[in-house]
Formats: structure tokens, sequence, C-alpha cells
């Protein structure tokens, strides 16, 4: 599965695509089968908003106790905060979602960033 | 301290009012972010992972308690209530939104505070001694350099655009706490035989993916000629370094390219073509050192029998003053460092109620005078030890009276994975598992000195390389793994560590150093530091208790 996530212009915070909006919490996150063409194209879609985001790309996502949560730990830190500060960062809410991603494992470079880095 | 006269405030101003146009242009959509990115980072503005970062000049790492007090009102009103200090003497605050960042800027120019010089390939904040005009080991103040270097490298049309960024050290003592021959510029003031002030000028050091101890390309630079010198060293750079690539455009590859002999060669050769024009007048010169002449200092007695009376009676204080306090130049006094590394918290991180806390303690108490050092420390650099118990409360009170200066929890950690885009692994979780087994004060105490300096990727924030124990966080397919270092010094005796073994799991760091501590703790003879046991048996004792398991 894959997710599109960037950082938004005005404040940097990290947000995910779902259906056409940005939203802040990857709970909320618009999510699609790796070989649906409609992330490329909501990828696409992103990347046009350049007064609303930065950094636009796709994450990949595992299963973890029972929901998605992004494969590379770096992706995993940007949805949820600093390990440092648990209260910093989306983490704070709390819920089963960020839970799930605080014990998914399958650390990995982050797919999606590393796309980005080349094209640039 | 320096003052700003109006021509700095008139500079400054203008630099926000241009940025404040520049973040509007942006917003609007009338600068891409490929156009906008480099002017934000000219400003210190980064993008990390949760936010923005913006990055304060803390130029030489000298602060007024002003000052301190509203980096402490910005991180309470714009960040989450906190600031961190940076190994380049800087600090971060790392929860900003662009829209702020203006009247950020604006803020911290009231106080003649900036972001200019933090990023980019410009010359960056100067590092100096943060025991300058304290210490009596030194021949003269670093920071009048400083400043000079400051004031000649800020805006320098020639300069603002070079190969890559460039970082001078100044120090002007024998022990160098400015990891000078890391820098690609180091210098070391020293005096002559006839009493002549001069810089041992080093080129071409550096940490990051290709680390150099600097060489010495000049053991004394008469200390008037400074300014063109370095005008030469750059130009050589400026025209010769790389472009082609980004990981060896710096100096210090140019250095190794051409030799040292070359290089130098290149240098007196650019240095004769440019002749003094370009050197400081003594009246400036002068008018600089005017600013940091400090004049407070009472006569007292080298012995203060209130303070040994408090020592005395209070264990914990005794603690302190055996790690924290150093020897001031001035009978009666004393320099007391402040670690921002408390046993399982953020290396480097100091919340807005402690920063008001050292600002409230420095006008009390220490002539109104705020360093922040390279191992992410903050100093008093003038206390009598009269008042020393008193700074001692204050600092308890705030939280910040660790007595771990130099020990095994003074720990150097850069940002890492855990807010830096550029990051492969955090580093401050392992600072904090390392502290976690050294909490007992006894035992620090009795591991000695020992510098642990930990960053999270190659480019070396965190000073791996000249760690005593050096420890880099790397992506070993997919997880978060470290390579551990041994032997490395930032200081005078400046070494790069040389490599333990394959990398560790995350899990397996802590329990890795401790076992390397306890491996010198057996092997230690006649009050050797870690760094002094290693060198004279090397790494294999080290290796086979670590990798122990492994066979």
């Amino acid at each position: 599965m894959k997710a599109l996530t960037a950082n938004r212009l005005t404040d940097g915070d990290v947000v995910f695509w779902k259906d056409g909006q940005w939203v802040e919490r990857f709970a909320d996150a618009q999510l699609w089968a790796d070989d649906d063409p409609a992330a490329v194209e909501a990828e696409g879609h992103g990347k046009a908003q350049g007064t609303t985001v930065i950094d636009v790309y796709l994450i990949d996502l595992i299963e973890s106790e029972g929901f998605w949560a992004p494969l590379s730990y770096r992706e995993r830190i940007r949805a949820l905060g600093p390990t440092n500060h648990p209260h910093h960062g989306k983490q704070a809410e709390g819920g089963a979602v960020v839970e799930a991603l605080q014990h998914a494992h399958g650390a990995a470079r982050s797919t999606g960033r590393v796309n980005l880095i080349k094209r640039k | 301290m320096y003052q700003y006269d109006t021509v700095d405030r008139q500079m400054l101003a203008d630099r926000t009012a241009e940025f404040r146009g520049q973040v509007a242009r942006r917003l609007s959509g009338e600068l891409t972010e490929d156009q906008f990115k480099r002017l934000r980072l000219m400003n210190g503005l980064y993008l990390q992972l949760h936010a923005y970062m913006l990055r304060v000049a803390v130029p030489y790492g000298s602060l007024n308690p002003t000052q301190m007090r509203k980096l402490a009102w910005i991180g309470r009103t714009y960040d989450k209530g906190y600031g961190h200090f940076t190994t380049r003497t800087n600090l971060q605050f790392h929860w900003i939104r662009l829209k702020d960042a203006p009247d950020i800027l604006d803020h911290l120019a009231t106080v003649d505070m900036h972001a200019i010089q933090t990023s980019g390939n410009c010359i960056r904040n100067v590092t100096a001694d943060p025991y300058a005009g304290a210490t009596a080991e030194e021949v003269d103040d670093p920071r009048v350099w400083a400043e000079a270097l400051r004031q000649w490298s800020t805006f320098h049309p020639e300069f603002s655009l070079l190969p890559r960024k460039f970082k001078f050290a100044i120090t002007a003592a024998p022990k160098d706490r400015t990891a000078a021959r890391v820098h690609d510029i180091g210098l070391v003031l020293r005096r002559a035989r006839d009493g002549a002030l001069g810089f041992e000028v080093i080129v071409g050091g550096g940490m990051g993916r290709t680390p150099y101890i600097g060489p010495t390309i000049r053991e004394f630079l008469p200390a008037n000629r400074l300014m063109s010198y370095m005008e030469a060293i750059l130009r050589v750079y400026n025209r010769h370094g790389r472009r082609d690539n980004n990981y060896k455009a710096r100096i210090k590859i140019l250095v190794a390219a051409l030799g040292t002999e070359e290089f130098t060669r290149q240098v007196e050769a650019e240095w004769a073509k440019i002749g003094d024009s370009v050197d400081l007048p003594d009246t400036e010169l002068a008018r600089i050192r005017g600013a940091f002449t400090r004049t407070g200092f009472e006569t007292l007695p080298a012995r203060s029998e209130v303070f040994e009376a408090a020592k005395a009676s209070n264990p914990a204080l005794a603690r302190f003053a055996r790690n924290n306090l150093k020897p001031h130049k001035k009978p009666g006094y004393a320099i007391v460092e402040i670690s921002l590394k408390g046993i399982g918290e953020t290396p480097g991180d100091a919340t807005s109620e402690q920063m008001e806390a050292v600002a409230d303690l420095a006008e009390r108490y220490g002539q109104d005078d705020i360093r922040v050092t390279h191992e992410q420390n903050l100093v008093l650099p003038h206390v009598k030890l009269d008042d020393v118990a008193a700074v001692w409360a204050g600092l308890h009170a705030a939280g910040i009276a660790t007595p771990n200066i130099n020990l095994v929890s003074d720990i150097i950690a850069c940002p890492g994975l855990d807010y830096c885009a550029l990051a492969n692994a955090r580093a401050i979780p392992i600072a904090q598992h390392i502290a976690e087994k050294f909490r007992d004060p006894d035992r620090a105490e009795k591991v000695g000195e020992l510098k642990i300096k930990i960053s999270g990727c190659i480019n070396a924030c965190g000073h791996h390389h000249v760690g005593h124990i050096g420890i880099l966080g790397v992506d070993k397919k997919g997880e978060e793994f470290y390579q551990l270092t041994l032997g490395g010094s930032g200081a005078e005796d400046a070494a790069l560590g040389s490599s333990l073994g394959p990398a560790l799991p995350y899990e397996k760091v802590a329990d890795a150093v401790d076992t390397l501590v306890d491996v010198y703790l057996r092997e230690r003879q006649d009050g050797e530091r870690f760094l002094d046991t290693f060198r004279r048996t090397g790494v294999t004792p080290f290796k086979e208790a670590v990798y122990a398991d492994a066979h």
C-alpha cells in the first residue's frame, strides 16, 4: 500500500493526501494499492500545489497490528513526532493508529524520499 | 561584548525587511520553492521533518542576559517552550512556522541578533574559546579577533557563494576548547619570544564524509596581518575549490588534493598580491578590543571561606564544584560550566524557563556574560567564588545543575532522525540510554574525562570522528545501526577515531559503551584518561570485549 505525504508550506507541518485535500493525521490519509495508478495521479496533483505544500512524495506502507503504517522509520517519525519528546508532534493525540505506528517494525529507507532526492 | 552601532542595526533591519518580502512572495506563489529555498537558507531557515527549523547565530558563542531572555521568549511564543544549542554554538528552534519567521527575525534584531551566516555556502559563525576573557591560559582575548572576522565575513561579496560552507575556530589558549584542528580554518593565537602576537594557521581540517586533521600552513602569522592572510586563503579556495561535486567541495579536499606545500605556496603568492590593504587598522582593532575589556573585577582572596564552608556542608555543591568549576584568571573568581546534559534529557536542549534562569544568574552573579560551548553546554565565565553556592542553587532549582562536565554523560549529540531531514538514524535516544547507564555520579566521576560524540549521519554535526568514543548512525539494510570509533579527539591532541568493528544495532549501543568503559577501568594506569589508555593499548582489548558475544 501507499500514501501521499508532504510538508505544508506555511508551517512545515507533515500532511497526507485525502481525496484532493491535505490532512494532518496519518490515520486519515488516503491509501492506495501498490499498483493503483491513482496514487501517481494524486502525486501529480499534489506537486502542482506549490503554494500549499512542498516535498510531495509517495511512501510505502506495511501492516502493523491490523493497521497500515509507513514502512520507513523516518516516515513513522514524521507521522508521529520526535521520539525524545513523546508529547510533541502528532503522537501526542494518541489512539490506535498512533500506537500501531509506534509498534511497527520493518525500518527501511524512505523509498519515496529517495526518489525525491534523485529527482533534485 | 561587542555593541552594535547604528550601521550594524540598519543592516539587520534591512535584512529582515528583505526577508519579510521574500516570504510574502513565496506565500503568494510569486517565488517557487526552488527560488525561495536558497533565500530562506541564507536566513537560517531550514525545513526539517516536522516543521521549519530556525538556526539563530550566537557569534563566537557569546550572549548577554537580554539576548538569552529574548531567545527564551521566542521559544515560548513561537516554538514549544525550548531551544536547542548546537555544536556550532548556535541555537535552533525546531518547531517554527514559515509565516512567523519574519516576525521572529524582527524580534531577534531588537536584541542585536539574527540568523545570518548560519546556513549557505558562506563563512559561518566563528567558534571561539568559551573561556575567552576568563582563563589565565590565554595569550589574548580570541573574541576580539572572532568579532573582527565576523565583521569582515558578514555579507562579504566575494565570499558569499563559496564552493561550500566555511567554518572558523579561534582560540588563544594551549588547551583547545574549539576543535580548531577539525575546522576549515583553525587559528591558535600565540605569543612569540619577543612578545609579538601571532596566529598558527591551520587549514583544511574537517569532519563529515572525509575527515581530516588540518595541517598547519603557517606557524606564526603576525596578528595584524590576519585579514589579508584569510582573504588569500579564501581566494585560493574560491578559485580552485570544487563546485562540481558537493562531497568534494570543502577546502579540506582542495588542501589534500594540492598537498599542503603547494596549497601554502598558492596562498602565500596570493597574499603577496593582496598586500596589507585589507588588514585591520590598529584604531579599528582597538575599538573592537574596547568592547571586550572588562573592568568589573574586585580584588579578592584566592580562597573563599564562604564557598569552602558551603561545599563542606553540601556534598552536591562540592560535586558540582569538582566537575563544573574551572579556574579563572582573577583570584576569587571561577568559570562556571552549566551542563545541558541532564541524565535522560536531550543534549543541548534548554527550556525557556532554564534560559531565563541562566539569564537571571548571569545578571546577578555573572557580569552579564553567558557563553555557549561547542559541546552544547553554557558557561558563566565570571562568577565570584563567594557566589558559586547561590549560582548552584539557582541552577539546581532550574534543573540544570548536572555535575558532569567532561564526564561520560556529557555527550554531544546532533538532533538526528528525530528532527533532521538528512539523518539516517537517531542520535538523541542513544545519548539518553548511555547517560542512564552512568546515572550514578560516583561511577561517572570514577570514569573521569570521557567524551562521547554521536552523529545521526555522515555529515558529523555530532563530531563523532573526534569523540574519545564516536558513534555514527547508519542505515544498514533499512535498520538503524551504529558504527563506533575510538581514540578521536577534537582538542589540542586532535586525532580521528579508528573503527571498533562492525556496526551495532540500536539496542546494543549503550551496553557496548558500558563494556568499553569496563575495559578502560580494568586496563587504565596511573590516572590515565580513557583516551590515554586507548592510545596505549590500542583497539584490541576493547574490540574483544564488545564483540565477545559474536565469537
